[in-house]
């Protein structure tokens, strides 16, 4: 295992038992971060990224669990097993927020409304940490001047709604970095706020990489997005990876079917109105009704007898993996 | 803050001004009219006929309906609210010498159904699914159903008539002093009185917790690495009260309706009995009046909860809508 | 990690699901959600029985509610008066099954009425807005700033005691609840695309209102209905027990419970009142059953 991986994930299968049905939300997932890198985790709603993310916070809902598979945290005393640890037992907690961070979709609702934002960042740190109260004013004031928010010292004692919609996230992302966590995973961070805004936090999101060497798991349903910010890539489909490797692997070489579809769902700016944009066939499959085989052998053009079984994942280079029976460039 | 304040209270001036006016048609659809309740009955049987037109003259009784509401109007406003049929006294000193019976049950009703209400329901989200849940659930649920007077009959026959624990009813009786003294006769009443409340109490701090502990700030601060009680109290806890003490608000006319029969069964001497007294006795004055106290409690008491919970929430207090 | 019982549930339910072996399934989700409710479908039977021994009751007894018998005074329960006689002979048990047509008549009754009042104008007030709505909204303000049972025993002073009047009084103390109700959901609905659909295809008022967001409202006014029968029912029971509701020649379960205000009968003649009482308790509990079962499956949002 190379030093700087912070977290591995090696065939993870979270199930949810809602409605006496069993739905096999992710299925079997493999994958690892990495400090100073983005991993993007991308693939439409309801594919099990977040549910993904849950799982290494083991903050999943109560009728749900962690079937198989390992999440290892790499920590500098040693490698800690988080799908062995009890939900909410010491030794997660402890984890939680000071050595993997997360922050949410819609800040509005992620932030208490009822406490000021300074006593929210200031609970982690009193937390995880032996600072006194006034040091941890001091911090959370640094945190948010960091963090681009122009007078902290008066905004520290205000409310979310006080708050425009950027400078909550930006809040959120002072909050899940006030201990240096080594992992930040960061679950459609931008999904709910403005297209301008949405590129100054990826901007401190690219910042925080580069200067506290944070491994981000950024999930993300947004080729754009993936673009700009991604070291690596990871495409889900149905409760499974069906490709990884490099942003230049997956964005320029695209092997699996369904992430050539996405790519090719995509309209390009300055290519005009005469593009052609190809939508993907047929819809999503019931999530208690899956596939036997290749979850999305049912939409995909290249489908044979061979994909009613599941594919296994194909190295086409080291750091590029498919999950396939017909890649793009030749049989496995 | 004080702007929200002093705009929920000019709210309530046109509210009541209607309130007044439907309890004034009341009067005058009853025997007797409205205003002549205002001039004292011994008075009316002493002076001489003419002295009496005299004084009729003087209340606007003879003029048009509206000049006999204003004239109605204008002495209540001042406090004289007329006198009783039967017992000529005014109503102002029939209502001012209940008052504390009925203040004294139901403050104690609420403050008992308040604290069990909120613990039982906090309790309840946070076993959801549980034996004790499901347990509590049904209490509750029963709580709601069984008619509060009979829940009374059954609490005398058992407390007071077969295990002789409990006075049967009445609240002072001569000799008693202090209130320790009459603490026995109000503990069964407001136990009864408190039980519909505390189940509704309960009910809904139960989904109000479950609602608010499914908020995602709730999970946010789990990601924090919170300990369980403070994401369940300071996180939870903290944002499901305010719609309780809505709730608790809104449930008032159930505890004053409530004591009205309770006071009956109990037979505290306290607004509510005088209240049925009246209404058995065709007292109209003494009915209408205190109708229009209860409505001047209950506006009194939703603008206290308007505050209350405008005070707990950051967003009114901080003077924004 | 999850506990332990939930760990053996959901090893139970994909045990099942490798098998390939459904849970039957009922059409209609919301029906489904309704009867998958144990304690909705409880509330249901109960509803049922006793609603129907009373409409039944000649079947039932061959005794006379209203036939005094001064040779079978304050007997005790027995094989020939299930719930004893009271102090003038009359047989509780037929008492109390005869009273559940008025008491069970007047809760349902009045919950009905109230609703059509109350949906009526509210459905109307929330479509046109305007005076209509202003002068309707500050009218039912005005009635629900009075705690119900005091405006109730206010106007039983006014009219007099009859059980059409309690019906009527009981219907102008709560139809302000319904209308409040249908015009907050009207309010909301007026926003949806299909009745802007509606208004450009030039249909009238009354036809949108009552032809096509009614039906999208009768959800949570179903729900209403029901809690609103326990409480009337409930309500009766109070009246009558303080000889202030329905006239005491007419029997109904306030006014057999009403005797137990002497505390001679509630101390000696427990089969006067009890029998009664528990029953007014469990008919209002399954009522209430009833309408949380509806209003859990009227909710989308929550999960069986």
């Amino acid at each position: 295992m190379p030093s700087d991986t912070a977290l591995t994930v090696r065939n993870l299968k979270t199930y949810f038992y809602n409605n006496n049905r069993c739905n096999k939300a992710v299925n079997g997932v493999s994958f690892s971060i990495r400090r100073g890198k983005t991993l993007c985790i991308v693939g439409e709603s309801g594919c099990g990224k977040s549910v993904t993310a849950s799982s290494i916070m083991q903050l999943l809902p109560e009728l749900s669990r962690i079937e198989e598979g390992n999440i290892v945290y790499h920590a500098k005393t040693g490698d800690v097993h988080i799908e062995r640890l009890e939900r909410n037992s010491d030794e997660m907690r402890s984890l939680r927020g000071a050595e993997i961070a997360m922050i949410f979709q819609d800040p509005m609702t992620a932030l208490n409304p009822a406490y000021t934002i300074g006593f929210q960042i200031g609970e982690t740190l009193k937390y995880h940490t032996a600072m006194s109260a006034s040091e941890i004013r001091t911090r959370s004031l640094e945190l948010l001047r960091d963090m681009g928010i122009s007078l902290p010292e008066q905004r520290i004692d205000e409310y979310p709604h006080q708050y425009s919609g950027g400078m909550r996230q930006r809040a959120m992302i002072a909050m899940a970095m006030a201990c240096n966590p080594k992992i930040l995973i960061a679950d459609e961070p931008t999904t709910a706020l403005d297209v301008t805004i949405q590129a100054q936090i990826f901007e401190l999101m690219d910042n925080l990489k580069v200067e506290y060497k944070t491994a981000i798991m950024l999930i993300t349903h947004d080729m754009g997005v993936v673009a700009e910010l991604a070291d690596e890539v990871a495409v889900m489909y149905m409760g499974n990876i069906v490709e990884s490797g490099t942003v230049d692997d997956v964005l320029r070489r695209p092997q699996h079917p369904y992430t050539q579809a996405l790519l090719d769902s995509i309209p390009v700016l300055g290519r005009g109105k005469q593009q052609k944009i190809k939508a993907i066939s047929g819809s999503t499959p019931d999530a208690y009704d899956r596939p036997v085989g290749c979850q999305f052998a049912p939409r995909c053009e290249k489908a044979t007898i061979a994909c009613n079984e599941m594919p296994l994942d194909t190295s086409i280079t080291t750091s590029h993996t498919v999950r396939c029976w017909h890649p793009r460039d030749g049989a496995p | 803050m004080l702007t929200y304040i002093i705009r929920r209270i000019l709210i309530l001036i046109p509210m009541l001004f209607g309130i007044s006016f439907l309890v004034y048609l009341g009067l005058e659809f009853t025997p007797g009219d409205a205003v002549s309740h205002m001039i004292p009955p011994d008075l009316a049987n002493q002076v001489s006929a003419e002295k009496l037109e005299a004084i009729r003259e003087s209340l606007g009784l003879n003029k048009s309906f509206l000049h006999r509401y204003w004239s109605w109007l204008s002495h209540a406003v001042r406090g004289d609210f007329g006198h009783s049929i039967s017992g000529g006294v005014s109503i102002s000193k029939i209502v001012l010498d209940r008052l504390p019976a009925t203040l004294e049950l139901s403050a104690a009703a609420l403050i008992i159904s308040t604290i069990l209400g909120i613990m039982l329901g906090t309790y309840s989200a946070l076993h959801k699914g549980t034996y004790t849940d499901s347990g509590l659930t049904a209490v509750g649920m029963l709580g709601v159903s069984i008619p509060e007077f009979f829940f009374g009959l059954v609490a005398i026959l058992i407390f007071a008539l077969k295990l002789g624990w409990l006075p049967v009813g009445g609240r002072l009786m001569p000799g008693m002093e202090s209130w320790i003294d009459h603490l026995p006769n109000i503990i069964l009443p407001a136990l009864v009185l408190s039980l519909m409340m505390t189940a509704g109490v309960m009910r809904y701090s139960r989904s109000s917790m479950l609602d608010a502990l499914n908020k995602e700030f709730v999970k946010t601060a789990r990601a924090k690495g919170m300990p369980e009680w403070r994401v369940n109290f300071l996180h939870g806890f903290r944002v499901a009260l305010t719609p309780v003490v809505v709730i608790i608000g809104f449930r008032l006319p159930t505890l004053i309706g409530g004591s009205v029969i309770i006071e009956e069964v109990f037979q505290w001497p306290g607004v509510g009995a005088e209240f049925i007294q009246a209404v058995r006795g065709q007292d109209y004055p003494l009915v209408m009046m205190i109708a229009l106290f209860s409505v001047f409690a209950m506006l009194m008491a939703s603008l206290i909860v308007d505050v209350l919970t405008a005070w707990i929430d950051p967003r009114v207090r901080l003077g924004e809508e | 990690m999850v506990s332990k019982a939930l760990n053996k549930k959901f090893d139970r339910i994909k045990a099942r699901e490798e098998y390939g072996i459904e849970p039957k399934r009922v059409r209609s989700r919301a029906l489904r959600k309704l009867l998958s409710n144990r304690l909705a479908v409880v509330g249901l039977i109960i509803f049922s029985i006793i609603t129907l021994a009373s409409i039944f009751a000649p079947l039932l007894t061959q005794w006379d509610p209203g036939k005094i018998n001064l040779r079978a005074m304050l007997q005790p329960p027995s094989a020939e008066h299930w719930f004893g006689t009271d102090k003038t002979g009359r047989d509780v048990f037929a008492r109390v099954l005869y009273g559940g047509r008025v008491s069970i008549l007047v809760g349902l009754g009045s919950a009905l009425l109230s609703a059509i009042v109350g949906v009526s104008i509210g459905l109307y007030a929330g479509y046109r807005g305007g005076w209509f709505d202003t002068v309707t909204l500050r009218i039912s303000e005005l009635f629900m700033a009075f705690p119900q049972i005091i405006l109730v025993l206010m106007l039983v002073s006014i009219v007099g005691q009859s059980l059409f009047n309690l019906i009527i009084i009981f219907v102008v103390s709560g139809w302000g609840a319904m209308y409040r109700l249908a015009r907050a959901r009207m309010l909301s609905l007026r926003e949806e695309e299909y009745v802007q659909a509606l208004q450009s295809f030039g249909l009238s008022t009354a036809r949108i209102c009552y032809k096509h967001v009614l039906p999208n409202t009768l959800g949570p006014i179903m729900v209403n209905i029901t809690l609103t029968t326990a409480m009337f029912i409930l309500a009766e029971a109070g009246l009558s027990f303080l000889g202030l509701g329905v006239p005491l020649s007419i029997p109904t379960w306030g006014n057999i419970l009403n005797v137990a205000q002497d505390i001679r009968v509630l101390q000696n003649n427990w089969w006067m009142w009890l029998p009664v009482g528990a029953i007014i308790s469990l008919f209002v509990l399954s009522v209430n059953f009833i309408g949380d079962g509806l209003r859990d499956s009227a909710d989308p949002n929550l999960q069986g």
